[in-house]
């Protein structure tokens, strides 16, 4: 046996693994290269950048008007929250005062935009996980009927373009507070359905508990926000620290994890989800008519010179809009502070040194949408 | 195991359910009053003739650039005879579909109210073969409104 | 040995292998159908509607687009043994049905070691999944292949265990005999822990969720099957379909008394049939409830739970066996001892799957908003 191969005489090597563009497990167009030793991840290389439309240069050339309906475009599963941050940012720079019907609105549905999206969140991540499809279509059966709303105020189920600088566009329909109603009801059957399917499963706590965690310093050096960096124990939520809209004069709680890994992540969204339902019915009953638009607006509108930011709590974390105005009808600059662009920056310390199967946990955990990525 | 369990209670709560998939091309969701598919040209059943004058506030507002008008004198207005009271008037019209993105600003900006977003499920079913397909004329633009199919929703 | 029609033996088999194969083809591609029909409902869909009356013709219409489909083998595959591999699945699979009895007199052949032989043949397919995972020259596929060893070999054990207890408990390697044996109370009431851990390893050998790792869609894309298409990827389909129907047969006729209990002897071969097929169906209604209805394990636990838990008390539960069953007691002390031994190795494997994964942890804290900021 001297002419035996000496494991000294042969090289280990890792292999790579190539997982995206196209990769069911990875929520759009992104790639990542896993250096792999056997089922371990050793290194992690994101790739993005696949779905830049080049949205924030596109909106230099756009009116306030028109850039409304880019930012639904930028983060496609929180529209309103986006539209928010986009119209609030042209109405401090135009110094506008909203009416308060109109903020009223404005809160109901970002809080049942956020509602949406985490049902979006629970169906894909159960499906990253590996539920069968049950998890998918159950969130999708809820988000349908808070999509059928959207489409009764605005006319579209996706792409509202429903706020403005002042206000909102039109006024709701006349039967829009019990139709919220109805829909909060439904979506707390909904709630109650996809905690039943997953939360307490025992196979899903094996799967997510103690899995790409990431601790208080670490959340914070990379800049996350939102539900990742909540579940690693900072309290930080802007509606609560920089409160805009109304959020001072609702009450609501903020779920705040304690050990910074899946399944908290998980767990935070789901009582996020039920503390967006005690913030509408709130909401709704502080609903006054009135007017939706300020009483006097300028047909075009016109920014003096200025910069100014703005930070919303979307559903995935802080949404800021950055825009510089020198003046005349639309912004000389554009930045969109994206939430998941900053969280993603955490997925390669989640992932090292954890199994193939708990990297695409981890990437679905911080409930990325690649169009706000790459914008 | 408690848990396991209940997933399949939950699951099996489910089974016993309606479903509700709606098979789409035999049963369509009532569409809201307010659906915005895309943008069409309304008909003045009165004048016979379309409300729009080819004035180019919607293809200067449109953030997407898809609509292409040209004005001409109005055939019909009382100067030469008519019985209209327009004397400019659409001549060509031109919307590419494949660009619009829907965001409902031609219809705000239009002085006319001759412009309105489509909420028919004619509006939403536009799938063709070729992209040049997708570009509509003036004919195909009015023939909705015209024919009654279309009830615009309007926004007080 | 008896004949159809007298027939020499080797044009007998001849026939009997082709019923076999174009019966259950045929089965199989019904229970395609049901899979998804009653998995649409699970998640409140309708399943296929489209294809003839109720999407009934679902899985012609598929089975017709896969033979249309080009055979594809990408450049670098090694050529034999890419296309070698789905014969290597898709023929020890059926060679499963050799030995399950349909109704009481109805198997093709009625093998004396029936268990052992179905066990055996159907623990070979994992040849071919490797194969696939190998020649394909894809990491998704290797990676899925070497998961499915990995699994089909730590699952395997525990099968064959909880089939050891059974057969112990039986007296018997005959599956005919074992179906007979169980004319007054199916296996299942002596020996549930057995019946767990078959239904347990009957998952992971058919790669269902929630032990569909070699194939886990959102991490290998399909594991070895990533790079098949057309008939070929369709065998594959077909065996792993097949083997559910084996399997689900096995588990009714060892477990729950299959053609034989209740009344199989007196009220005949329909009834029989009846009983098998609704047993049979019972439990992939289970299977399929399963898929609906768990995430799936990660490799290591899966090994773990393999080797930590059903190994060991699989063995302890033949031990247990051999102890009660060694002592000539009367029929009903011995057999009432084994039930409450096995009865109570479910609750201990019920209780250390709880075990294993509820360690105390903090749960997320709730901070109302009117609490200062910072």
């Amino acid at each position: 046996m001297t002419n035996a191969l000496q494991p000294s005489e042969f090289e280990v090597q890792d292999i790579m693994i190539n997982m995206g563009p196209q990769h069911p497990a990875t929520h759009g167009v992104f790639r990542m290269v896993l250096q792999v030793d056997g089922e371990i991840v050793k290194d992690l290389i994101p790739h993005i950048g696949y779905m830049h439309r080049g949205a924030e240069k596109l909106s230099e050339t756009m009116d306030f008007r028109q850039g409304i309906g880019f930012m639904d475009r930028t983060e496609y599963l929180a529209q309103f929250n986006a539209e928010l941050g986009y119209v609030m940012a042209v109405e401090k720079l135009m110094d506008i005062e909203v009416p308060e019907r109109a903020q009223w609105i404005r809160m109901i549905l970002c809080e049942l935009n956020r509602l949406s999206s985490h049902f979006m969140f629970t169906g894909a991540f159960g499906t990253d996980a590996g539920v069968f499809g049950t998890s998918f279509t159950y969130a999708f059966r809820w988000r349908e009927e808070i999509l059928d709303l959207f489409e009764e105020i605005t006319g579209d189920r996706l792409m509202y373009a429903y706020f403005r600088p002042g206000g909102l566009a039109w006024e709701v329909t006349d039967n829009f507070e019990a139709r919220v109603r109805q829909v909060l009801e439904l979506s707390k059957q909904g709630i109650k359905d996809i905690d039943g399917l997953v939360t307490n499963n025992e196979i899903f706590k094996a799967r997510t508990q103690g899995v790409g965690v990431l601790t208080k310093e670490q959340a914070i050096d990379w800049g996350t926000t939102g539900p990742v960096l909540r579940a690693s124990g900072v309290q930080m939520d802007i509606r609560r620290d920089e409160p805009y809209l109304f959020y001072d004069q609702v009450e609501f709680d903020i779920p705040i994890g304690q050990n910074g890994d899946v399944y908290d992540r998980w767990c935070l969204r789901m009582e996020e989800m039920r503390q967006s339902v005690r913030i509408v019915e709130q909401c709704l009953t502080k609903l006054q008519p009135g007017p939706i638009q300020p009483e006097r607006m300028p047909r075009m509108l016109r920014t003096p010179p200025g910069e100014v930011y703005i930070r919303t709590e979307a559903p995935r974390g802080e949404f800021g809009i950055y825009m510089v105005s020198k003046g005349g009808n639309r912004p000389h600059r554009l930045k969109v502070r994206s939430s998941c662009f900053a969280n993603l920056q955490s997925l390669r310390d989640m992932s090292i040194g954890q199994y193939v199967a708990d990297a695409v946990l981890a990437l679905g955990s911080m409930d990325i949408v690649l169009c706000e990525v790459d914008r | 195991m408690k848990g396991i369990l209940k997933s399949m209670a939950t699951t099996l709560s489910t089974f016993a359910r309606k479903p509700v998939t709606r098979e789409y091309p035999e049963t369509h969701k009532e569409l809201p009053e307010r659906d915005r598919a895309f943008p069409v040209l309304l008909w003045d059943k009165e004048a016979h003739e379309p409300f729009c004058t080819g004035c180019h506030a919607c293809e200067r507002a449109c953030p997407v650039e898809c609509m292409t008008v040209l004005m001409k004198d109005n055939p019909a207005h009382k100067s030469v005879g008519g019985e209209s009271g327009r004397r400019k008037i659409i001549d060509k019209f031109w919307i590419d579909y494949g660009r619009c993105m829907r965001c409902n600003i031609c219809v705000e900006v239009c002085n006319f109210d001759a412009i309105t977003m489509n909420n028919t499920w004619e509006g939403h079913e536009k799938s063709v073969y070729d992209r040049a397909d997708l570009v509509q004329d003036l004919p195909m633009l009015l023939s909705e409104h015209r024919s009654g199919e279309l009830k615009p929703w309007v926004n007080e | 040995m008896n004949t159809l029609f007298g027939l020499p033996v080797a044009l007998d088999a001849l026939i009997r292998v082709l019923i076999i194969v174009s019966v259950m083809t045929v089965v199989v591609m019904g229970l395609i159908y049901v899979e998804r029909k009653v998995l649409a409902r699970f998640q409140q869909r309708l399943g296929p509607t489209r294809t003839g009356p109720m999407g009934l013709l679902q899985s012609v219409a598929d089975a017709l687009k896969l033979v249309a489909k080009e055979d594809v083998r990408p450049t670098n595959a090694d050529p034999w043994v890419f296309e070698l591999a789905p014969f290597l699945v898709f023929v020890p699979t059926f060679l499963g049905f050799v030995v399950v009895p349909f109704a009481l007199a109805w198997s093709v052949r009625d093998l004396d070691l029936g268990l052992f032989y179905i066990l055996a043949v159907s623990s070979v397919n994992i040849v071919g999944w490797v194969m696939a995972g190998w020649a394909s020259d894809n990491r998704y596929a290797m990676l899925g292949a070497l998961r499915a060893v990995a699994q089909s070999i730590s699952y395997e054990l525990p099968l064959v265990m909880a089939m050891i207890a059974v057969a112990m408990v039986a007296d018997s390697l005959n599956i005919s005999e074992i179906v007979r044996g169980q004319a007054m109370v199916p296996n299942i009431v002596w020996q549930p822990l057995p019946f767990l851990m078959f239904f347990i390893c009957m998952l992971a050998e058919m790669n269902r969720p929630p032990f569909d790792i070699p194939v886990g869609e959102s991490e290998v894309v399909g594991g070895p099957y990533v790079e098949y298409s057309g008939i070929r990827w369709s065998m594959f389909f077909l065996a792993e379909y097949a083997s559910m129907f084996i399997m689900a047969l096995l588990g009714a006729a060892v477990f729950l008394g299959g053609s034989a209990w209740p009344f199989g002897e007196q009220l005949g071969l329909p009834w029989q049939i009846l009983l098998t097929v609704a047993k049979a169906g019972l439990i992939i209604f289970v299977v399929i409830w399963t898929r609906a209805s768990f995430p799936r394990l990660r490799i290591d636990q899966l090994m773990s739970f393999s080797w930590k838990l059903l190994l060991p008390v699989s063995f302890a539960q033949i031990m247990v066996n051999g102890l009660i069953l060694v002592y000539d007691l009367p029929y009903g002390m011995s057999h009432t001892l084994l039930a409450v031994c096995s009865a109570a190795g479910v609750l201990f494997v019920a209780s250390a799957i709880n075990r294993s994964v509820t360690s105390p942890r903090p749960r997320p804290l709730l901070i109302p908003r009117s609490e200062a900021a910072r």
